[in-house]
C-alpha cells in the first residue's frame, strides 16, 4: 500500500470514528443527514404504498355501478385517508427527505446545520403518521376529506374521535415539515463550500430554498386552523359555528392558504430533480439558468395568490373571484418558462435515453396536460360547472402524479447508485415505467371525461346508465395496470441492492457535487471540502473526488473530535467560520416519544398524561438546548481553538441566528393568520357578536407593554455591547431581563383570568383567549431562555469569546415586543375605533 | 443596513410588494364591500374601482422604476455575482409590475360587490 492510500485509509477511519452511527440500537440517535434523510423517504413510500392500496380499493368499488363490495362510512374513510398519506405523508417527507439527503453533498458540506432537530423532525413524522394510521387499524379514522371543512369535521357531524386523529397527527408531522424546511433554509444559505456563490450554486439549491421558505409560510395557516379546530372539538371554544359568531368559511380560507402552494411546495423540488437530471443527460449546461432562477421565484410568491380558486363556489364577489382567477392563469408562465427551459436544453444537447430518462418524458407530457387544465380550471364559469366533479380528480392527479411522482422515480434512479453502489436493471425499469405510464392515464384521462359527464367526485357508487358505466370500469383497469408497475419499481428496486451491477464513481457523468463523494455513502461526505469556481465543478476538474478524497481540500484534521463543515457567506459563499455540528444524541427520539405522548393524552382525553408529558418534553428540550456552545458536552473553550476562520460559536453571527430568523419567520406567519382571522370574523362572519363591556382592561395592558419594552430594550443593549467586547454587567443585565420578562408573563396572566371570557359561547372573546395564550407564551419563553443564559454566563458558556448565544436569543426578543404592540393595536385599540 | 442595487434582498422585495398589493386588494375590496358598497347600477366605474385602479397604478409606477434603476446598475456591478443578482432582480421586479396589472385588469371591466 503506498503511503497516500495509507493516508487515505486513515482519513476515513478518524472520519468513521467521529462521524459514524453507534452500532445496533443506537443507530436510533443518528443525527447525521445522509442517514435521516434516507429515513425519511423510506418511510415515505411506505406511505405512499399504503396510500396507493387505499386507491385500488375506492377503485374495485368504482369499477361497476351499484356494487356494495364498500359501504359509504368505510368509502368516506378511505378517500380521506389517500389524500391525507399522499399530500401529509407521503409528498412533502419524501422531497423534504431527498433534499436532506442531498443538500449537504451538493453544497460541498458535511451535514445540515441543526442535525438533531432533523432527527427530532422525523420522529415527529413517524408518530404523527403511525398516529393517523392507528385511526385505520381501529376504524375510526377521519372521513371528512383530506381538507377538513367545517362543519362537516366539527363535533357536531363528526362526533367520533377521527378529526382528532387527523387535526393532532397532522400538526405533529407539520411540526416536521416545518423543522426540517428551515434547516434546508439555513443550509443553503450559510453551509455552502468556499467560493460556492448563489450564481454557482446548483440549480436545485434554488428550488429547494424556495420550497423552504414557501414551508416557513405556507404551512403555519394550516397549524393555527387545526389548533383552533381541535379546541372547538375538545374544549368548546368557538371558531367556526356561526351561533356564536364564528364562521366556517374561515377554515376554508386557512387551509387552502396552505393548500394551494402546497401543491407547488410539492412540484418544486420535484422540478429541480428535474432540473438537475436533464443537463446530465443532455451532457450540455442547463439552457436559461437564470431564467429558472426567476421563474422558481416567481411561482414561489404567486402560488401564494390562488387560494380562493378553490373556493369560487362559496359567494364571493365576482370581482374578487376575477382577481384570483387571474393570478391562477398567471402561474401558468413561470411554469412555462421552466418547460421550454427544459426542452432547449434538450434540443440543443446530446441526449442519453437512460431510465431516468424515461420518466422525465413522462413528467413533461402528463404535468403539462395537467398544467392546462389547471388553467381551465382557473375560468370561474368552467369552475363552477365541474366543481367537486372527477375532472377536477383528474385534474389534480396529473399534476402531482405528473408533476412529483415521475420526477421523484427518476430521481430516485439517478441516485441510487449513490446509496447502494448498484445500478438498476434497465429491463424492469422499463417496464415499471411503461405500466405506470399506460396505466395511469387510462385511469384518469378518462375521468376527465367521467367528471365533464357530472359525475361527482366522493359518491361511494353510482346508478347504472348514466353513462359513466365504461369509463369507470376502465379507470377501475388502469388504476390495476398502474399498480403492477408500481409493484415492478418495487421488485426493481430490491433485486438491484443484491444483483444489479456495480457502479462506477459518478455513473451518469454528472457535474454536481454530490458525485464526489464515495459511493456507497459515507456519514461524513467528504474527507476534505473543495473550493468552487464553477457551477460545474465535476466537469471541469474530473480529478476532484480523488484529491478530496485523499485530503486536498480544505478542513481535513479533526479537532477535538469535533464534526465540524464550513460556514459561509450567504451571497459569495466565501468562508467565515467554521460550523461545529453536534454529533449522535437519544435526545430527538425522546423528544419525539414524549410529544406523541401529548398527543396520544389530548386524543385520550387523559389530559393530565398531555400535561405531564408536555413538561417532560420541556425539560428534555432545555437539556438539549443547555448542552451547546461553550459547554463540554460541544465545544468549550479551548488555547488550540481555530482562529481564522473561528468556529461559529465564537462568533456574533452562525446559523443558529439565521435558524431562529427563520422560525419567527414561521411563527409570524402564523400569528399574521390569527389577525387574519379576527378581522375576517369582525367584517364577514354572519352573526358577529362584542360583548357589551371591553373585557380587557387598559391599564395593566400597557404595564405588560412597558415591562416588555424595557426587557427587549435591555436586552439589546446589552448583546450590542457584548459584540464589541464588553461584557461588565452581562450577568446582572440578564437577570434584570429575567425579572422583566417575569413581570410581563405574569401581568399577561392576570389579564388572562381577570377578564372572565366566555370563549365557549361567544368568537369574540375566544380569539382572544387564543391571543392573550399566544402572548404569555412568548413572554415566558424568552424570560425562561434568558434565566439559562444567565445562568451560563455565571458558569462561563457565555462571555466575550463566546458570544453567540445571546445573539441568537436576541431577535426572540424583538419578535415578542412587536407581536406584543401589533397585539394591542389589533385587539384592543382597533375595537375601540370601530 | 443600505439595501444596494446588488443586494439579493431585491431578489424578493418587488413580489413582497405585489403580495402585500394583493392582501390590500382583496382585503380592501371585502371590507369595503361589506361597509359601504356602492350601487350596482354605476357598473365598474365606481368610488371603490377608481381607488382600487390608483392603488395600482402607483405600485406597477414603483415596480418599473424600481427594475429600471436595477437594470441601468447592473452593468456597473463590480463582480459578475453584482451583475446576476442585479439583472435578475430588474427582471423581478418588472414579473411583479407585470402581475399587478394583469391581476388588477378586471377592475376595469367589473362592478366590485356583485
Amino acid at each position: 500500500m503506498s503511503d497516500q492510500q495509507q493516508n487515505r485509509a486513515r482519513l476515513h477511519r478518524e472520519y468513521d470514528r467521529v462521524w459514524g452511527n453507534w452500532p445496533g440500537w443506537g443507530a436510533l440517535a443518528a443525527v447525521n443527514h445522509t442517514s435521516v434523510g434516507l429515513r425519511f423517504i423510506v418511510t415515505g413510500l411506505v406511505f405512499f404504498l399504503i396510500g396507493g392500496v387505499l386507491s385500488m380499493l375506492m377503485r374495485t368499488q368504482l369499477a361497476l355501478p351499484e356494487q356494495d363490495i364498500i359501504g359509504p362510512e368505510l368509502y368516506n374513510q378511505l378517500f380521506t385517508m389517500h389524500g391525507t398519506l399522499m399530500m401529509f405523508l407521503f409528498a412533502i417527507p419524501v422531497l423534504e427527505g431527498v433534499a436532506m439527503y442531498l443538500i449537504p453533498k451538493m453544497i460541498g458540506a458535511r451535514d445540515l446545520p441543526f442535525p438533531r432537530v432533523g432527527a427530532m423532525g422525523y420522529y415527529c413524522y413517524l408518530f404523527g403518521g403511525l398516529i393517523i394510521l392507528s385511526s385505520m387499524a381501529l376504524s375510526i379514522a377521519p372521513d371528512s376529506g383530506w381538507f377538513m371543512y367545517t362543519p362537516l369535521s366539527s363535533s357536531t357531524y363528526s362526533p367520533g374521535p377521527g378529526s382528532d386523529f387527523w387535526l393532532l397527527g397532522i400538526t405533529f408531522v407539520e411540526i416536521s415539515s416545518v423543522s426540517g424546511a428551515i434547516e434546508l433554509l439555513v443550509a443553503i444559505m450559510r453551509t455552502r463550500s468556499n467560493g460556492m456563490s448563489l450564481t454557482r450554486m446548483p440549480i436545485f439549491c434554488w428550488y429547494i430554498m424556495v420550497m423552504a421558505l414557501m414551508i416557513i409560510v405556507g404551512f403555519p395557516p394550516l397549524i393555527l386552523a387545526s389548533i383552533l379546530l381541535e379546541l372547538e372539538r375538545a374544549a368548546g371554544f368557538v371558531f367556526f359555528e356561526v351561533a356564536g359568531g364564528g364562521d366556517p368559511l374561515l377554515w376554508q380560507h386557512l387551509f387552502w392558504l396552505f393548500g394551494h402552494p402546497e401543491v407547488y411546495i410539492s412540484f418544486l423540488p420535484a422540478a429541480g430533480i428535474v432540473s438537475t437530471l436533464l443537463p446530465v443527460f443532455a451532457q450540455r449546461p442547463i439552457v436559461g439558468y437564470r431564467w429558472l432562477v426567476l421563474a422558481v421565484i416567481t411561482m414561489g410568491f404567486i402560488s401564494f395568490g390562488l387560494w380562493v380558486h378553490h373556493m369560487f363556489t362559496v359567494g364571493i364577489p365576482q370581482l374578487a373571484q376575477a382577481f384570483f382567477s387571474l393570478a391562477s392563469m398567471l402561474v401558468a408562465i413561470p411554469t412555462a418558462i421552466q418547460i421550454f427551459a427544459w426542452l432547449a436544453t434538450l434540443w440543443t444537447g446530446r441526449v442519453v435515453w437512460s431510465l431516468p430518462m424515461l420518466w422525465i418524458l413522462g413528467f413533461l407530457i402528463i404535468f403539462v396536460a395537467g398544467g392546462l387544465t389547471g388553467v381551465m380550471l382557473a375560468l370561474v364559469p368552467f369552475n363552477w360547472q365541474v366543481h367537486d366533479t372527477h375532472f377536477v380528480v383528474a385534474h389534480m392527479h396529473y399534476v402531482l402524479v405528473g408533476g412529483m411522482l415521475f420526477p421523484l422515480i427518476a430521481g430516485l434512479y439517478y441516485w441510487l447508485p449513490h446509496v447502494s453502489g448498484r445500478m438498476p436493471s434497465e429491463l424492469l425499469g422499463r417496464w415499471a415505467f411503461w405500466l405506470v405510464f399506460v396505466g395511469f392515464n387510462m385511469t384518469f384521462l378518462l375521468m376527465h371525461v367521467t367528471g365533464l359527464l357530472g359525475m361527482p367526485r366522493r359518491i361511494y357508487t353510482y346508478q347504472a346508465g348514466l353513462g359513466w358505466d365504461w369509463l369507470n370500469l376502465l379507470s377501475s383497469i388502469g388504476g390495476f395496470v398502474m399498480a403492477m408497475g408500481v409493484g415492478m419499481l418495487i421488485v426493481d428496486l430490491l433485486l438491484h441492492f443484491r444483483f444489479g451491477r456495480l457502479a462506477p464513481r459518478n455513473p451518469w457523468n454528472a457535474d454536481t457535487l454530490e458525485w464526489a463523494v464515495d459511493m456507497p455513502v459515507t456519514t461524513y461526505n467528504f474527507i476534505s471540502l473543495p473550493d468552487i469556481g464553477s457551477r460545474h465543478p465535476l466537469w471541469d476538474d474530473r480529478q476532484l473526488p480523488e484529491r478530496l478524497e485523499s485530503g486536498q481540500g480544505g478542513l481535513v484534521e479533526i479537532q477535538a473530535d469535533r464534526r465540524v463543515t464550513w460556514g459561509s457567506d450567504a451571497v459569495t459563499g466565501q468562508v467565515r467560520e467554521v460550523v461545529h455540528v453536534p454529533s449522535n444524541s437519544w435526545l430527538p427520539l425522546q423528544t419525539g416519544v414524549l410529544l406523541a405522548v401529548v398527543c396520544l393524552g389530548l386524543l385520550t382525553k387523559f389530559y393530565w398524561v398531555a400535561l405531564g408529558a408536555s413538561l417532560l418534553a420541556l425539560l428534555v428540550i432545555l437539556r438539549w438546548s443547555w448542552h451547546n456552545g461553550g459547554h463540554p458536552l460541544a465545544a468549550p473553550l479551548r488555547d488550540d481553538d481555530p482562529q481564522d476562520p473561528p468556529l461559529h460559536s465564537r462568533t456574533c453571527d452562525g446559523p443558529g441566528r439565521w435558524g431562529m430568523l427563520s422560525t419567527l419567520l414561521a411563527n409570524g406567519s402564523l400569528f399574521a393568520c390569527l389577525l387574519f382571522g379576527w378581522f375576517y370574523f369582525w367584517t364577514v362572519s354572519p352573526q358577529w357578536q362584542v360583548p357589551a363591556q371591553a373585557p380587557l382592561s387598559a391599564t395593566p395592558l400597557l404595564l405588560a407593554g412597558l415591562l416588555l419594552s424595557a426587557a427587549a430594550l435591555l436586552y439589546h443593549r446589552l448583546t450590542v455591547r457584548l459584540c464589541r467586547g464588553q461584557a461588565q454587567g452581562l450577568a446582572g443585565g440578564l437577570w434584570l431581563c429575567t425579572a422583566l420578562g417575569l413581570g410581563h408573563s405574569l401581568v399577561i396572566l392576570w389579564l388572562m383570568l381577570d377578564a372572565q371570557l366566555t370563549p365557549r359561547s361567544l368568537a369574540h372573546d375566544a380569539v382572544l383567549a387564543v391571543m392573550l395564550g399566544y402572548l404569555l407564551f412568548h413572554g415566558v419563553l424568552a424570560t425562561l431562555l434568558t434565566l439559562l443564559q444567565a445562568l451560563r454566563v455565571r458558569l462561563g458558556y457565555v462571555g466575550v469569546r463566546l458570544p453567540y448565544e445571546p445573539m441568537v436569543l436576541r431577535p426572540l426578543w424583538s419578535y415578542t415586543l412587536g407581536v406584543f404592540w401589533i397585539a394591542l393595536a389589533g385587539f384592543f385599540l382597533m375595537p375601540m375605533a370601530w | 443596513m443600505r439595501w444596494r442595487p446588488h443586494h439579493p434582498v431585491h431578489l424578493i422585495l418587488g413580489l413582497c410588494v405585489w403580495s402585500i398589493w394583493f392582501v390590500v386588494l382583496y382585503g380592501g375590496l371585502s371590507v369595503a364591500c361589506q361597509l359601504t358598497p356602492p350601487e350596482p347600477q354605476q357598473g365598474p366605474f365606481n368610488w371603490l374601482n377608481v381607488l382600487l385602479w390608483l392603488s395600482t397604478l402607483v405600485v406597477v409606477g414603483l415596480l418599473l422604476w424600481a427594475a429600471r434603476v436595477l437594470w441601468r446598475a447592473a452593468p456597473r456591478a463590480e463582480q459578475p455575482l453584482g451583475r446576476h443578482i442585479g439583472v435578475t432582480s430588474a427582471g423581478l421586479y418588472l414579473v411583479s409590475a407585470f402581475s399587478t396589472l394583469a391581476v388588477a385588469m378586471p377592475v376595469l371591466f367589473l362592478p366590485p360587490c356583485i
